[in-house]
């Protein structure tokens, strides 16, 4: 309270009472209405039962821990291992897809602060950014062109004699991996790209002076100073796959649902509110622990997030 | 070192190829007649998916309804981000953390759960209140869309505040001037270019959105939002055709903005100083950022003019035709089988046929063609659908 009358008071003197209680309504605004009500009130809703509008407020509407159960257990009682493993399946994919993006932006990323001269360094950002431009579901799309029983890999595939049928690169998932690897990847390199420039080249090239191989080059002195940005870009692209709804919809197998499918599925075609709150607050809790988790064994904090 | 130097190169190529070759597939494909977005094999150069495209009146709408949207959500994200930079730049060091921490959160949360999240909250303000009218998909969807796409124009005001100079606000208070003055003379000024970046990101943020925005527009729909629908319920290529406008937009926006920096790093004395384009009042003209983009939109104009002027028809025709002429042979050959069979079946005697048992109730004395039998034999799909017609023309 007494930091929070500090700052209004240098506030008022620097900038004046128009701007320090505009900024005021503002982040109140922002934090309380926008940001932490509306989270409360979906967990409040994942502690009711699905009543149609006429019994709201009357004595059946009371707190429940009917919807968690029914994400746990099945009505006879058993392990819902269904949903169960799409959660932990959704998880896993994300975790592999972040992987992924870790690999192959890093050298990018190494090229961009250290290896590109002026212009090459210009172009490819530029090159980095436009495919970003293009809508998400656009990109997705494009892998659909890409992969479909009669896409470019099959077409080709086929006619050098890879192979002999259409593959299914659809209900495989390979589809589904490639496009939300490419669709994250800008988030993974910025960060990245960030953390490296601090480091001064001349460091890497005492490294290579003194007899270390490139890997170890990169392992003792790169690496730890690129830390920071890795966990930081990890963090946003693992906790976007594991959101992500555009690009299963699109790319995913008939037979492989996302987490947020089944929670797009009891909004929209179960219409059972409750039931999809208490989903998405396990999404929510699942991912923001995980990622907690991640950050605490790397020793980063959740402020170097967006840097 | 070249060693290395040639490694990373190829890998920077071979990553750039990932990067940009989907994109190109999928041009290219816009162009192709045929109706799946293919581009093997490749049937007529055609310009007519942009004219289906621009003829798709859910998506247009859905347009119209984006720049709503998004309207509404630069208009409120970027003073509410603007704030957010400044209660930062002001708080001390733990309560700054904490707040940081708050206000980047949205950025991270999955963005259904932010979706869901607005819905049930402002479901219970409007039934609690009774107001129905704040219960529409353009409001919900401007307040979903704000929670995280201020963080992004927060981020953008925090970089720009970084740099600046906070004595300018001091010097300006010794002279005189009150706190509200100095604001709106100094500080206000220097974040000037930041907020049209934030205004340009926030807009691409909210017209991009597709996971929040799917659970507020509730039975409205926007671009995005029809778009996916239009993906997920089968493909054509007039979504390719889409793709080519984008990225048209986005590369002649990229290669004025390219101009422009050159020019400004050769105003600056930079080593593009030295280029000869630069003392060539003629090319110095040509590479003036205003006449690249005069040029660039000029000869858009151009081709899309003779895009539009294309004909495909004829070539289209022409392939449907060579579509028939395979069919015909096919169902040629297939009558020839089953004529062959036929001929067969009647010399043998009618116990051997393998027909002979299932359709000797039925007369077996005519000689029924069995449109069944020669199906699987034939080579391609077209066959198996003209199979089921060719038959009962061999009755004659």
């Amino acid at each position: 309270m007494k930091q929070l009358k500090l700052a209004y008071s240098t506030l008022m003197a620097k900038h004046g009472m128009g701007a320090t209680l505009f900024v005021a309504i503002a982040v109140t605004l922002w934090v309380v209405v926008f940001i932490t009500l509306p989270q409360l009130s979906m967990l409040d809703y994942s502690f009711r039962f699905n009543l149609p509008a006429d019994q709201i407020g009357t004595e059946a509407d009371h707190y429940t821990l009917e919807q968690y159960r029914g994400f746990f257990f099945n009505a006879d009682g058993s392990l819902n291992s269904l949903d169960l493993m799409i959660l932990v399946r959704t998880l896993v994919a994300a975790v592999v897809v972040t992987l992924i993006d870790v690999i192959i932006c890093y050298p990018i990323a190494y090229i961009l602060a250290h290896g590109a001269k002026e212009v090459a360094a210009r172009l490819m950002v530029i090159g980095l950014i436009i495919p970003y431009w293009i809508n998400e579901i656009l990109r997705a799309f494009a892998f659909r062109v890409l992969f479909g029983a009669t896409g470019v890999i099959n077409t080709v595939g086929m006619q050098i004699g890879l192979w002999d049928a259409p593959v299914d690169f659809i209900r495989a998932d390979v589809a589904l991996y490639f496009g939300l690897s490419y669709a994250y990847i800008l988030l993974m390199i910025f960060p990245m790209y960030n953390a490296i420039e601090a480091l001064d080249h001349t460091q890497v090239e005492a490294a290579r002076d003194m007899g270390a191989p490139l890997w170890r080059v990169h392992w003792r002195v790169v690496l730890p100073v690129a830390k920071p940005g890795i966990v930081s870009g990890a963090t946003m692209v693992f906790m976007l796959t594991a959101g992500a709804l555009a690009a299963p919809q699109i790319l995913g197998g008939p037979s492989s649902l996302w987490f947020t499918q089944l929670i797009y599925q009891w909004f929209n075609e179960s219409s059972n509110w409750p039931r999809g709150s208490a989903y998405a607050v396990m999404l929510l809790l699942t991912c923001i622990s995980f990622v907690l988790l991640t950050m605490r064994v790397f020793k980063v904090s959740v402020g170097e997030i967006g840097k | 070192m070249t060693r290395n130097t040639l490694f990373g190169g190829a890998y920077a190529i071979a990553f750039f190829t990932f990067l940009f070759g989907p994109l190109v597939i999928m041009v290219i494909t816009a162009f192709n007649s045929s109706r799946f977005p293919r581009v093997v094999p490749w049937e007529c150069f055609t310009t007519g998916w942009f004219g289906e495209l621009l003829g798709n009146a859910r998506l247009m709408d859905g347009l119209l309804n984006s720049v709503i949207i998004g309207l509404g959500v630069v208009a409120l994200a970027v003073p509410i981000g603007l704030a957010g930079a400044l209660a930062l730049s002001e708080l001390p060091a733990r309560l700054r953390a904490m707040l940081y921490t708050v206000l980047i959160l949205p950025i991270l949360i999955p963005g259904v759960v932010l979706g869901i999240s607005t819905i049930v909250l402002w479901g219970q303000i409007s039934r609690g209140l009774g107001v129905g009218a704040l219960y529409n998909g353009f409001f919900l969807t401007i307040v979903g869309q704000i929670t995280f796409v201020s963080a992004y124009a927060m981020l953008v005001f925090i970089a720009r505040l970084q740099r600046f100079d906070a004595t300018q606000t001091e010097a300006a208070l010794d002279l005189g001037a009150t706190p509200g003055q100095a604001f709106r003379k100094i500080l206000l000024p220097f974040m000037a270019p930041a907020i049209g970046s934030a205004a340009f990101i926030t807009l691409l943020a909210s017209f991009e959105n597709y996971n929040t925005t799917v659970f507020t527009v509730l039975s409205e729909s926007t671009f995005t939002t029809a778009l996916a629908s239009k993906v997920r319920h089968g493909t054509d290529p007039s979504l390719s055709a889409l793709a080519v406008i984008i990225i048209t937009i986005t590369l002649v926006g990229a290669l004025t903005n390219e101009a422009y920096q050159r020019r400004k790093a050769a105003q600056a004395g930079g080593p593009s100083a030295r280029s000869p384009l630069y003392a060539n009042p003629i090319t110095q003209a040509l590479t003036h950022p205003g006449v690249v983009f005069a040029i660039l939109v000029t000869v858009i104009a151009g081709l899309s003019y003779a895009g539009s002027r294309h004909d495909s028809s004829v070539c289209e025709a022409a392939v449907l035709q060579d579509k028939m002429a395979r069919q015909e042979a096919l169902r040629a050959a297939q009558q020839e089988k089953i004529e062959a069979q036929q001929a067969q079946e009647n010399t043998l005697p009618k116990s051997n046929s393998a027909f002979g048992g299932a359709f000797g109730g039925l007369g077996g004395s005519t000689p029924a063609p069995e449109p069944v039998a020669p199906k699987p034999a034939s080579p391609s799909a077209f066959g198996g659908a003209f199979g089921g017609i060719a038959p009962p023309q061999s009755d004659d």
